[in-house]
């Protein structure tokens, strides 16, 4: 053994990352992507009412390259609507709303939401980073708590 | 040649736990180090016995100095 160590997520990217990553916890979480990437601040204001709670990505920064700031995903589940965004100082957030439900509801939602979006936006860049660097998979599993397991190896001189 | 093994668990959260096997010496801190340019901050860093094992090249330069000596 060699080392061990434990990692905080900082989740810093392109916008075309955070897509990724989105369609990838939409599917987990059994979202749909309602509209591909919706300009926002321009759409008409629907007048609706229900309970809205938005979620920031507390270590996260969207990278304002390909006009970032004007763009967000929406994602529906039945009645429920997620925006997926980037906000004025940069940081990623999710906006859920949704007639009949109540906040604590939506929260658990959208916050389930960004857990699984942190987790494959650090799966997606661990694997293509471990690629670069000559990695080879040994195996990969997916436990019963949602763990994702890698283990990779590489020969050196 | 050194087989170098990464065991990476990425938690429901995206907390990320790391195990680099087979790496010995300071070769071990360049891992930790890209590895936080990968993902984020190091929450906690264990370094174990092989660490502080000298790496190959260390022990032949060792090995050397002997012999010159002689």
């Amino acid at each position: 053994m060699s080392a061990i160590i434990i990692l905080t997520p900082v989740v810093i990217a392109s916008w075309p990352a955070i897509a990724a990553a989105v369609a990838g916890a939409a599917s987990a979480v059994g979202l749909m992507v309602g509209g591909v990437v919706k300009e926002s601040g321009k759409e008409a204001v629907k007048e609706e009412s229900g309970q809205q709670v938005e979620v920031e990505l507390a270590d996260s920064e969207v990278l304002a390259k390909d006009l970032a700031c004007d763009k967000e995903i929406v994602l529906t589940k039945g009645d429920i609507e997620l925006r997926v965004s980037r906000d004025e100082r940069g940081r990623c957030k999710v906006c859920a709303k949704g007639k009949g439900h109540s906040k604590a509801e939506l929260k658990q939602l959208a916050e389930q939401f960004v857990q699984k979006m942190t987790q494959c936006f650090i799966y997606n860049r661990v694997a293509s980073e471990l690629k670069n660097k000559g990695f080879q998979m040994v195996n990969e599993e997916v436990m019963k708590d949602e763990t994702i397991r890698i283990h990779v190896r590489k020969w050196e001189d | 040649m050194a087989q170098h093994d990464v065991e990476i668990t990425i938690t429901k959260t995206g907390e990320v736990k790391v195990h680099v096997k087979g790496v010995k010496g300071k070769g071990c801190l360049e891992y930790v180090k890209w590895l936080q340019q990968v993902v984020g901050k190091v929450k906690s860093q264990t370094l174990t016995s092989e660490y502080y094992e000298p790496d190959v090249k260390s022990r032949i330069d060792a090995r050397q100095q002997v012999e010159d000596k002689e």
